[in-house]
């Protein structure tokens, strides 16, 4: 993480440059579609950056310490930002400042390379300089805040309000069922003209059957951390029981009227083949979804790729359904409620009779899992556009806490219904366990197979015998060619027993306890005793 | 008009000495199922008129539609003879009455996996071949498996109703044909010396061998004449049964014998003299109606008919003839009650083949033994659908001990290892069921020896299982069934309403029980797979799950998917090198092909991870020319740690080499898994570890840099190694008139086959081809060669090798990188293969 600090009383830019290397790396590995959506930032710096909404938001919080939270691509703008911002505050001041005595300094600091996704906002980031709110732009999964309220600038990609009309009701006129438009939050900002304009369209139009056509609404660019969980979804309920059931995903949120579902719509997504699409086209399986390129201008109706992750993931819980040992991997520290579908996790992994362990490792890579060879599938607790990782580099397949839900409960069925955002997943009832008098099969093995853990009577058996079998291993002969065969070991210690390398040997003589000394305090950057030598 | 009730039955079940547990094998169209039904007639389940015509054991609507057999059909029989046929019998019996647990099996090689499953349970094979086609491919195929089973064959030479009415043989024609059929059958055999097992050839002259009508119902043994003309004559039946076969004539104007053919007319083999030609006359008696001279000849015989059955004529009258006077059932039972071993003795030897365990621990003894007091050991062979939807019966044998209704069993699936938990349940047996063909019944118990049905563990077991006492927890399994066909053939299933996906995936499961064979498993995009042994197989496979257990939900069915394999041709053409994410450690390596005949050692499990390394080593170095050290430095064979490709480490005097072998290991798990070119699996290539160097920490050598390094290594290897695919290849064997050789001839080579034998069957005008034929252009091979040929030739495909396409699939435009690029689209993969570059790093 890097911190480019920048107080208002014109204090120096310090800059913690350790980690400037690994952002421009990652800067230059930044995929082409975002270079596009970068330079369409650059259209009206202020409005594009939305200086006068964010700075009115700090100013009337009352704000002193503000993170700004840039992702990769757009950190070459911060100080463009941070001064413009800086005037606006200025000014604002000093309206103000006729009126009120107090004067304080506001703190603005930028914040970049995240920890994990850059789409969710970084609270643990800033925390550490103490900010009491954050600023986030860019790209944005709308995950919700645990500590610190948040205000979203999407930014401004350029659109043509005509093109997008005209193949928008050309497709509506094709069909016979409702639409609703979707859309990547960089267009939030055009969506009030082309509802207008696609009005007027129908309005001209000669035909008769006017398309049914429904947009979704982006709620508010502020967030408020709620500190329930439940809360998040009690409101929500709350709202269904209304009138009808309210959809929200990444941000955007919508009504359907009573007795309608999903199903009964067709999907018009405008914007890039980014996550959040990848995640509405999940999410939404069944529904047919064409999506607007904005850029190209252009509809894309061919989703087969899309359509063959969902395939992907299914293949993805059946190898997870064989797997022993589970690594939770946390791709998160700051979508509320991380904490609790962990534990969640963890209770359902063992309820499975598996084992489960908790990495924590910052943005999971093939290299940085494949260091833990023994857990057999990785579950991966991140906000929802993150959360699909999948690439054939990965040892072991890394699974979403819903697809755990599926491999994990016995009797659960993959219905082709998908949910992306564990939220969802906490109050979701408790799933009926079917107690099934069958043996779980396994179209991996092409067999039943079973976890015998679920087997009554050879539980006990197990317990009395634990003292022989454990004897029983340490005599066995062992079979060091397939010693990294994955799926034998039933936790992490029968993994290294299996291994043919399991460390250096201990040197057995000395069998005295090492007297206790006192190790370095602080961190590694630089140790408390290193610093004085400085 | 049942003459046997389920108590008799049950009662016998307890005379380990009284019964004969024996399936009837054969090729396709032999007439297996068609004698079978003559013998379950001699049971009383069916009428005599019809036997012949029901096909009792053909249960499932498409086989009689088809007029083949697809699954396999246990049926018992009981049998009872009298003192007197008795007094030569020289084993072990408990009075007079018999049990024959009789399983009748599928002929077309598709299903062999059937056969497989049957012989395992039985003691005795009944061997039918056809008398004009003779010993056949699958004759010859099952023939070798039974005996591999430790299962001992007599043979039934079957379709004597042809040499009389089709062929009209000569008589001497006619013994030499059968002779052949004998011999040919004898030369199989004689190859499997086993000292346990004992002679397991057949002979005529010792009543080994019958001959048998099965659609006409009559049949006989030498040992049927030779005991009424011992009678006559006077002489000892013994020394009459050897002079009906073989070398021996008989000069009826002379009435004198001879070992040679003396020239007078009058002068005729035994065997034409007093067992063909009388049947030849009836024969024809009957057919041209000489009603006249039939009925004293039929006095003669002692033979009585009905006074209706007097009024029928041709063919229907000598049927009716045929079968009171030579029954077939009669012949054959006698055959195989005296020539075939009882589970009490067929266990003896049995025990060394079946139990995987020590020799000498109380169940081998008990299964030695068969001992019915001892611990359970009872292997499920099979699985049968009932008729309750979505059921199976578990179908299987009793070794030792009993099982009955209620008992709490310990079932040890194929994956079981002993002292582990893994793939071990313990449930009861709802119910214990025998089989009679087309209708089954519930028995208290079953006790050792005898075959058995048993309802509630169907959801337990897949396909096959050892079962055991609850608390006979040091009991070994017994050993896994070895097919001779493997699944080759496969396609991709999904079910065309996305909700309907819980129903195929149950769908799945029952078809992945109800045959031994098929394989239900998922591909890497999340697919269901469904492999079976050839076209016919899944055909039948495809069906049973759309019409049986689907439940009535559509699927769709891709195009067949043929696997395919990687291989290198030659050795890499440099050392290649791989660095580490982190760029500290590098990995170097060399790929070269095996040795011709090692991938297949492999394959069998002649040199393999299981096998001692000193045996290992042994034998590559004197059969493979390895040098012996090299032989000891194997680090891994695999996929799945037994494939056919390994790891050599040849590296010498590296340090830390030992921390690194897990992660290179598994790093040639995945390699070998996915090849680079088409992310098949590959095979027969070996990789040599020429030199290694590490970074000096230890967490900078770890797993995560180690296992993707050596992946992209062991494919950059690979690419620099002359790349090849192989693709797999059918054995066909067709057999055809000489006509229709021309068609065929070309029916082959347009599909890229190429016939490399043609040989014409003695004494017929039939030719048996052999070809090769490359499995992806095998589909509707059948419709078209029937086609050309105007129904005239049958093929029977068999998965026989890989065949390396020839072409280099990494230059553009070549068959060879046509076919990877359409593997690679089919997988969902960038049709451009992956450059060198992306695996191979410069210094």
């Amino acid at each position: 993480m890097i911190l480019l600090r920048v107080w208002l009383t014109e204090k120096p830019y310090r800059i913690f440059r350790e980690g400037i290397g690994r952002a421009r790396r990652r800067f230059r590995a930044t995929t082409n579609e975002e270079r596009t959506a970068f330079h369409l930032w650059s259209m009206d710096f202020e409005s594009n950056y939305d200086i006068a909404a964010s700075a009115q938001f700090i100013h009337t919080h009352n704000f002193t310490r503000v993170a700004l939270q840039f992702p990769d691509h757009l950190l070459k703008d911060s100080t463009r930002v941070v001064t413009a911002l800086r005037k606006r505050l200025q000014s604002l001041k000093k309206c103000d400042a006729t009126g009120s005595g107090h004067e304080t300094d506001v703190g603005l600091f930028v914040m970049a390379d995240t920890a994990y996704g850059s789409c969710c906002v970084d609270e643990v980031g800033a925390s550490h300089i103490n900010a009491d709110c954050v600023i986030h732009y860019g790209h944005t999964c709308f995950s919700p805040t645990t500590t610190l309220p948040a205000f979203f600038v999407f930014g401004k990609a350029s659109i043509c309000v005509a093109d997008c009309v005209e193949s928008m009701s050309k497709y509506a006129l094709a069909n016979s069922k409702p639409i609703m438009v979707l859309f990547g939050l960089e267009y939030a900002h055009s969506m009030q003209q082309i509802k207008e304009a696609l009005l007027e369209s129908s309005m001209s139009c000669r035909f008769d059957a006017k398309p049914e056509v429904h947009f979704a609404n982006v709620p508010s660019s502020v967030m408020f951390p709620s500190k329930d969980i439940k809360k998040i979804n009690g409101l929500q309920e709350q709202a269904s029981g209304a009138s009808g059931t309210t959809c929200s995903i990444g941000g955007l949120t919508w009504k359907l009227p009573e007795g309608q579902s999903m199903d009964d719509y067709l999907l018009f997504w405008i914007g890039l083949d980014d996550s959040a699409f990848a995640n509405v086209v999940l999410t939404f399986n069944a529904c047919e979804i064409v999506r607007y390129d904005a850029n190209e201008k252009q509809m894309v109706t061919d989703l087969f790729q899309q359509r063959r992750i969902l395939k992907r993931r299914y293949y993805l819980v059946e190898r997870a359904k064989d797997a022993n040992i589970v690594g939770i991997l946390v791709g998160t520290l700051g979508v509320a409620g991380y904490l609790h579908i962990i534990n969640q996790m963890m209770e359902l992994i063992t309820g499975a009779g598996k084992k489960a362990y908790t990495l924590v490792m910052g943005r999971p890579n093939p290299a940085k899992l494949a260091n833990f060879p023994e857990c057999d599938v990785f579950l991966y607790v991140s906000c929802a556009q993150t959360a699909l990782l999948d690439s054939k580099e990965y040892l072991a397949p890394v699974i979403t806490p819903f697809e755990a839900m599926i491999a994990f409960n016995r009797g659960s069925q993959w219905t082709g219904a998908y949910v992306m955002e564990f939220r969802d997943l906490i109050n979701l009832p408790e799933m009926e366990v079917i107690d099934q008098e069958e043996a779980r099969f396994s179209f991996l093995k092409g067999g039943y197979v079973e976890d015998f853990e679920n087997q009554e009577n050879v539980e006990e058996e197990r317990e009395v015998l634990s003292l022989v079998n454990a004897t029983e291993k340490a005599l066995q002969l062992r079979n060091n060619s397939n010693a990294l065969m994955k799926g034998n070991a039933r936790s992490g210690a029968e993994f290294l027993a299996n291994r043919s390398y399991q460390g250096l040997n201990m040197p057995s003589e000395n069998n005295s306890p090492e007297p206790y000394l006192i190790g370095r305090r602080g961190r590694a950057s630089g140790y408390e005793d290193e610093k004085n030598k400085q | 008009m049942v003459n046997f009730t389920v108590d008799e039955l049950r009662r016998i079940m307890d005379r380990k000495h009284n019964i004969r547990n024996m399936s009837v094998i054969a090729h396709v169209d032999h007439g297996k199922s068609t004698l079978t039904d003559s013998l379950v007639a001699a049971a009383g389940i069916i009428a005599q008129e019809v036997a012949g015509d029901v096909r009792m054991t053909d249960t499932r609507q498409d086989e009689a539609e088809r007029g083949i057999t697809i699954k396999s059909t246990g049926i018992s029989l009981y049998y009872e003879m009298t003192e007197g046929d008795l007094k030569n019998f020289k084993g072990e019996r408990e009075g007079n009455e018999f049990l024959i647990n009789l399983i009748d099996s599928p002929g077309h090689v598709d299903f062999s996996s059937e056969v497989t499953a049957a012989l395992r349970i039985t003691d005795g094979a009944l061997v039918v071949v056809d008398c004009v086609e003779g010993v056949c491919v699958q004759t010859e195929t099952v023939l070798r498996q039974a005996l591999g089973e430790r299962v001992k064959p007599v043979l039934a030479v079957n379709k004597m109703d042809r040499c009389f009415l089709e062929l009209n043989l000569d008589a001497e024609e006619a013994y030499l044909t059968f002779q052949r059929v004998v011999e040919s059958a004898n030369v199989i055999m004689a190859t499997y010396e086993d000292a346990l097992l004992g002679d397991v050839q057949v002979y005529p002259e010792k009543g080994t061998v019958a001959f048998s009508a099965g659609l006409h119902g009559w049949g006989f043994t030498i040992t049927n004449f030779a005991k009424v003309y011992a009678s006559k004559f006077g002489v000892d039946e013994a020394k009459m049964m050897s002079r009906l076969w073989g070398e021996n004539f008989f000069d009826s104007a002379t009435k004198k014998w001879t070992k040679k053919h003396t020239g007078t007319s009058t002068c005729k083999r035994g065997f034409v003299m007093f067992c063909y030609e009388p049947i030849k006359q009836i024969i024809q008696l009957c057919m041209n109606d000489q009603k006249d001279k039939l009925w004293p000849k039929l006095q003669q015989l002692g033979l009585k008919l009905k006074s209706e059955e007097k009024e029928l004529t041709g063919k229907a009258l000598m049927k009716r003839v045929m079968q009171s006077w030579l029954p077939a059932n009669r012949a054959l039972l006698e055959m195989m009650i005296f020539h075939l071993p009882s589970p009490a003795s067929a266990q003896k030897y049995r025990v060394d083949n079946l139990y995987e365990g020590p020799l000498d621990d109380p169940y081998a003894h008990a299964i030695r033994n068969c001992d019915p007091d001892g611990p359970l050991m009872l292997y499920v062979s099979k699985m049968i659908p009932a008729s309750d939807r979505g059921r199976f019966y578990a179908f299987g044998r009793v070794f030792s001990g009993k099982v009955s209704t209620g008992l709490k069993v310990r079932i040890m699936g194929p994956n079981y290892v002993p002292g582990k938990q893994k793939d071990l349940y313990v449930k009861s047996v709802q119910r214990t069921v025998i089989w009679m063909g087309k209708k089954q019944e519930t028995v208290e118990d079953v006790p050792c020896g005898n075959t058995v049905a048993m309802v509630g563990l169907d959801h337990f077991i897949t396909k096959n299982a050892t079962l055991t006492n609850e608390k006979e927890v040091d009991a070994h399994p017994i050993r896994a069934m070895k097919f001779s066909v493997s699944p080759v053939v496969s396609v991709a299933v999904t079910s065309k309403v996305t909700s309907d996906l819980p129903k195929l995936i149950e769908g799945l499961k029952r078809l992945a029980k109800s045959d031994p064979m098929v394989v239900c498993t998922m591909s890497e995009t999340g697919e269901h797979i469904i492999s079976a042994a050839g076209e016919l197989h899944l055909e039948i496979c495809l069906k049973d799950l759309k019409d049986d257990f689907m439940n009535g939900a559509e699927i769709s069915i891709s195009d067949p998917i043929v696997s395919f394999r990687e291989t290198v041709f030659e050795r890499s053409c440099r050392t290649v090198m791989s660095k580490s994410p982190n760029k500290h450690n590098r990995l170097y390596v060399e790929a070269r092909p095996m040795e011709d005949g090692l991938a297949e050692a492999i394959d069998d499990e002649k040199i393999g991870p299981g096998v001692d390394p000193r045996n290992r080593s042994k034998i590559l170095s004197e059969e493979f020319g390895w040098d012996k050290d090299l032989a000891r430095k194997i680090w891994c064979f695999g996929p799945e740690g037994k494939g056919p490709n390994m790891v050599i480490d040849t590296c010498k005097g590296v340090q830390y080499l030992n921390e690194i072998k897990d992660s290179v290991v598994a790093g040639f798990e995945t390699a070998s898994k996915s090849g680079p070119m088409a992310e098949e699996n590959m095979r027969g290539v070996c990789f040599e570890i020429c030199d290694v160097v590490l970074h000096a920490d230890a967490i900078h050598r770890g797993g995560g840099q180690i296992i993707p390094t050596a992946r992209r290594v062991f494919c950059a290897a690979m690419l620099t190694a002359k790349p090849r695919l192989l693709e797999p290849v059918y054995l066909v064997e067709i057999q055809a008139p000489e006509q229709a050789l021309g068609d065929i001839y070309s029916v082959v080579n347009q599909k890229r086959g190429h016939v490399f034998e043609e040989i014409q069957r003695p004494g017929t005008p039939l030719y048996n081809i052999k070809a090769y034929l490359p499995v992806i252009e095998s589909f509707r091979f059948n419709e078209s060669l029937r086609a050309q040929t105007g129904g005239q030739a049958f093929p029977q495909l068999v998965f026989d090798h890989w065949d390396m396409v020839p072409s280099d699939p990494l230059e553009p435009g070549t068959p060879a990188a046509a076919r990877v690029a359409e593997i690679r689209r089919k997988k969902g993969l960038k049709e451009q293969m992956m450059p060198l570059s992306e695996f191979e790093d410069r210094l």
